[in-house]
């Protein structure tokens, strides 16, 4: 009976409802996160693994391919970040409303990029963006009259397609993300605001943006991350690590290239942690700045 | 409202697609009979695997009787068991039939394989981890050309040598292609499917057209006579847009068949240090700067012939003539059938009279594992599938590779068999060609290096030289620095 | 006030909706065209042989001449590939299946725990959600391994699940949705009597349904597409996923783009009907009557 209302207490809830996560970090992300950090102390291989101390670390500061990588992946993350936030919560505030017509359809073709498995919609976009004739890319530029381009050769018009595939495969996904953080807000809201006369516009910016913040949070957040750690789109857009000049190189495609193609895991790890080490304090102080860690008062 | 719109669509679609469907009957057939050997041959493994091939329902729901045709486990049920791991499926099928026959000929050696076909780049990864962590490796693996530095720096911790399993083959097998896949101690750890070398194949049906004929072909033996040829032939067909040939941004190819012409190599060896600045690498990206300025080369779309847009541009005669391994062939027979006939092989150009004029490239170099059961079984049965008269025969007949055993390749019956279809898609003879070159096969290690400079030059030396016109020693030398950065 | 109502004012505004309906209906419409173009190619694509693709690279014209059913008549006969087809789509919807239940119930109950109440471990352990949510996986890879081939995890369907069952993403997410929630509703539940689990289950899990549809969708689309983490765990071919096999028909020698893209256009049907079923509840959504309670 005591176990019961101990079970039951408000106090003990709370730990109940985090068990599974506190357990899985125990058994699953402890030791990998560990091992993987002692890595990249290290120099590992075949057969004998031996500590370097701060070497790798160091050999990162002066490795100018790692910090291009570096560079195409912040570029890549702000892009992303201005790209597919705005326009999905656009998306999802129309498409909540009454204005748009058909909006299920809509909602299902925005969606379906994001259904489509990588492996065909990097093959898709690569054939698209072709440097011979028939990319359709190409095709598209001889009929509006301009010459053909070599896409994926240069770094402006690279990045363009590697944007174009990236909002192509994620609007979808980030509207949805808005379009069910909108159902949270009170309807009645709207109502009396419309009744008090104001303007659609006083309403989005008034009522929607505070409301439907925590969910920007989180897109935002996600973005982040997601934008430094892109590394599948790069990778079937060149078919393969390599891009010209590395205009393509990522963060994660540096780690891959490092841990897996030449089997410096140490190296790697080295990287990953430097990756992580980015991305938590962008977020970070991103989070500190929305508030999140604020204790409620209520 | 929404939803029924939305099943309009779907259902217009549908239509759509039936009626295209209905369009042609003939096209509808043709894929199916030459879809590549690789389908067939599934087929037959699949069949031969588990005797009865053909219990899915044509619904083809996910039922659990098609599990059986899908699953390869192949040979002996009371055999030795073993595991395969490949990544090209056709490569399982082969060694699948090859099981059969090893079966047959030792019955008291019998083995049973489970194949597995792994995607390309995540299977030499796992394979890694598992050496690695000692635990889960496979009896037997593939290992394409560009993962053997890391796959065998183990060395023999990780894989079993094959030196004493490969003895009573090895007299006739192409000693220089054997060198490519031995450690840096020495010890054989890879077995070859092919030679994989590289010779020139011209569009002769094109050409003729323009006035050059087989003979002016045979005539070339230099790079400059090669290079008076595409001017011939550019000046007579005065069309924009069409090129003797294309020079790669995204391979070394070129750069390979350059540095076995003088007998150089960029990685060093086990032994020494690399170095990009050679005279070889130099003259090839000199003289390939050279035909872009006169029009008689292009940049290949997308960087190499060995892709997509590569071969559009051959199937649209763009280019005329390239140096290619042997391999590609297989590319003309799945991708390209319409240009049966059309094309002659022959050796390729040098620099100077005498050298070397091929290279071997590529390649799939099969390993044994120390975590083998049975690992001197395995090695015995791999170099007898890769390495016997049988599955040799085997080899050039299903996979279309160049074998590496030269007592083949003058015997008339294996060289010239009319009903095989590499055979019959050229003007003349693969092994004749390559018989014909048979000391002048060279070679370039693939070391730990490898990697590094292979990299260094498809994402920036290639393309500074080759696209931005950059000046070849600034090039190399940017090179140089970055491949000494990684020593 | 009384302008507002005039009939003049009531039609104008009717008019101008109309307006602004027909340029915004418009503009889903040209935005959906762009995005459905490379998928409609490869839809068009699946009709042809696959060597088609080579020769004139993705063509948008309805060449019939040149397409047929061939390539999907080939995946419902029952030959090697089909077979094989087959397996791996049954493996990646049991996959996708178990994975997507389990991990939506387990992350919604993690995040009720950190949203609705206040404890002294509430702030760090949030913080490690976020923190699990910035490891790039790679590095986790090697030492995961080891550790799975230890707990015997190896080749099981358990090895690929639960090492992601947690998903910080979607603890997140929840995290996030029942922030914007008042929390009246709880303490309305416990002066009912009604205990923190009874709570947890009968009075918030119904209002955070648009949340559960949402990432009902999201884990179903990663759990089919995951490929990295299955290929590390998977050794049997026979458990292999659709977008595993999909993989191996791509290789340095040569893709089979016959299996490959109609097989691929056939993948993108269950994951769709998901997202059918599924946004109808982000569609319905919470009421205004629901929150009041």
């Amino acid at each position: 009976m005591k176990a019961k209302k101990f079970l039951y207490s408000q106090k003990t809830a709370p730990y109940i409802f985090a068990l599974p996560f506190i357990l899985s970090f125990i058994i699953f992300w402890i030791y990998p996160l560990i091992s993987a950090f002692v890595m990249s102390f290290q120099d590992i291989g075949a057969i004998s693994v031996k500590f370097v101390g701060f070497k790798n670390y160091g050999k990162l500061l002066k490795d100018t391919v790692f910090h291009t990588a570096i560079l195409n992946s912040f570029e890549y993350m702000l892009f992303t970040c201005l790209l597919l936030i705005p326009f999905p919560m656009l998306y999802a505030v129309l498409m909540d409303g009454n204005l748009v017509k058909a909006k299920g359809l809509w909602k299902a073709l925005l969606y379906l990029p994001a259904l489509t498995s990588v492996v065909i919609s990097g093959t898709l976009f690569r054939l698209m963006f072709s440097e011979y004739r028939t990319g359709q890319m190409n095709v598209l530029m001889v009929m509006l009259g301009l010459p053909a381009i070599k896409w994926l050769k240069s770094k402006v018009t690279s990045e363009i397609a590697l944007l174009m595939l990236c909002c192509w495969r994620w609007t979808g996904v980030n509207t949805l993300y808005f379009m069910s953080g909108l159902k949270a807000i009170d309807k009645s809201l709207y109502e009396s605001a419309e009744i008090d006369g104001a303007s659609g516009w006083q309403r989005f910016k008034f009522i929607t943006i505070p409301l439907i913040k925590p969910t920007t949070i989180y897109v935002l957040t996600i973005s982040v991350y997601a934008g430094l750690s892109m590394f599948l789109e790069s990778f079937m857009l060149w078919a393969g690590n390599s891009s010209p000049k590395n205009i393509g190189l990522t963060i994660v495609g540096y780690l891959y290239k490092r841990g897996i193609e030449k089997d410096d895991m140490g190296y790697a790890c080295c990287v990953g942690v430097v990756l992580l080490i980015i991305a938590l304090i962008i977020n970070f102080i991103q989070l500190a700045l929305n508030g999140t860690f604020k204790k409620e008062d209520r | 409202m929404k939803k029924k719109l939305i099943s309009a669509v779907l259902c217009g679609v549908m239509a759509a697609s039936m009626l295209a469907g209905c369009g042609d009957i003939e096209t509808a057939s043709e894929p199916a009979s030459d879809s590549s050997d690789s389908a067939a041959v599934a087929d037959d493994a699949a069949s031969a695997a588990s005797g009865d091939s053909a219990d899915a329902d044509a619904a083809g729901s996910a039922s659990s009787e098609a599990a059986p045709t899908a699953v390869t486990t192949a040979g002996d049920p009371n055999g030795t068991h073993m595991e395969m791991w490949s990544f090209v499926e056709a490569h399982n099928n082969f060694y699948a039939k090859m099981l059969d026959q090893w079966n047959k000929e030792n019955p008291d050696r019998t083995l049973e394989i489970t194949f597995t076909t792994y995607p390309y780049g995540d299977m030499h990864q796992k394979l890694l981890m598992s050496l690695q962590t000692g635990e889960g490796a496979p009896d037997l693996c593939d290992v394409e050309m560009g993962q053997v530095p890391n796959i065998y720096e183990g060395l023999d911790t990780w894989l079993y040598p094959l030196d004493d399993a490969m003895a009573p083959y090895k007299a006739d097998m192409l000693a220089s292609r054997l060198d490519a896949y031995k450690g840096s101690d020495g010890k054989q750890y890879g077995a070859p499917f092919h030679v994989g070398a590289t010779v020139m194949y011209w569009n002769m049906a094109e050409l003729e057209k323009y006035g050059i004929t087989k003979d002016d072909v045979d005539a070339v033996t230099t790079w400059d006579d090669y290079t008076a040829l595409g001017k011939k032939y550019v000046a007579a067909r005065g069309e924009d847009g069409k090129f003797f040939t294309s020079v790669d941004t995204g391979g070394t190819d070129w750069m390979w068949l350059a540095m076995a012409e003088y007998g150089e190599d960029w990685t060093g060896g086990f032994d020494g240090t690399a170095n990009v600045q050679l005279d070889s690498v130099k003259k090839m990206l000199t003289m390939q700067q050279g035909w872009l300025k006169d029009k008689v080369a292009e940049v290949s779309p997308d960087g190499h012939v060995d892709l997509e847009a590569g071969y559009q541009n051959i199937l649209d005669h763009n280019i005329v003539s390239f140096p290619k391994a042997l391999w590609y062939m297989s590319r003309f027979i799945n991708y390209m059938p319409e240009e049966k006939g059309n094309w002659y092989i022959t050796k390729c150009p040098v620099f100077e009279a005498g050298q070397k004029c091929s290279v071997g490239i590529g390649g799939t170099g099969t390993v044994v594992t120390q975590q083998s059961k049975d690992a001197k079984l395995a090695a015995d049965f791999l170099c007898f599938a890769k390495m016997s008269p049988e599955g040799e025969q085997s080899i050039w007949n299903d996979l279309g590779f160049d074998v590496c055993n030269t007592s083949l390749w003058t015997d008339d019956k294996f060289a010239h068999d009319k009903t095989n279809q590499y055979n019959a898609f050229f003007q003349d003879y693969p092994y004749d060609v390559l018989a014909s070159i048979k000391d002048q096969i060279g070679t370039v290690m693939t070391v730990k290096i490898s990697p590094t400079i292979n990299e260094q030059m498809c994402t920036t030396t290639l393309n500074e030289v080759l696209e931005d016109g950059t000046s070849v020693d600034d090039a190399l030398k940017e090179a140089q620095d970055a491949v000494e950065l990684e020593e | 006030m009384s302008e507002k109502n005039s009939p003049e004012m009531k039609k104008g505004m009717r008019v101008k909706h109309g307006i602004g309906s027909f340029f915004a209906t418009l503009w889903f419409a040209l935005i959906s065209a762009v995005i459905i173009f490379p998928v409609f190619s490869g839809f068009l694509a699946s009709f042809r042989p696959g060597r088609e693709l080579i020769r004139r690279g993705l063509s948008i014209n309805l060449d019939f001449k040149t397409m047929s059913l061939y390539n999907y008549k080939y995946l419902f006969t029952p030959n090697a590939d089909s077979a094989k087809y087959w397996m791996w789509f049954k493996n990646s919807m049991v996959l996708t299946l178990v994975s997507v239940i389990l991990t939506l119930l387990i992350c919604y109950f993690i995040a009720y725990g950190l949203t609705m109440y206040e404890f002294p471990l509430k702030n760090f352990l949030f913080f490690l959600v976020i923190a699990t949510m910035m490891v790039p996986f790679e590095i986790l890879l090697l030492p995961l391994y080891k550790e799975m081939t230890q707990l015997k995890l190896m080749d099981t369907l358990a090895g690929v699940i639960l090492p992601g069952l947690c998903g910080a993403s979607t603890i997140f997410f929840f995290h996030q949705y029942m922030l914007s929630l008042p929390k009246e509703l709880l303490d309305a539940g416990r002066i009912d009597g009604a205990n923190e689990y009874y709570i947890s289950v009968r009075i918030m899990m119904p209002i955070v349904k648009p949340a559960f549809s949402a990432m009902a969708i999201l884990c179903a689309m990663g759990a089919w597409n995951n490929m990295l983490w299955p290929l590390m765990i998977f050794r049997s071919a026979s458990k292999f996923t659709l977008t595993i096999g999909l993989n191996t028909l791509l290789t340095p020698y040569g893709n089979n783009y016959d299996v490959l893209i109609a097989g691929s256009m056939l993948a993108i049907l269950p994951i769709f009907v998901v997202f059918l079923l599924f946004q109808r509840y982000i569609i319905d959504g919470m009421t205004a009557g629901a929150v009041k309670g």
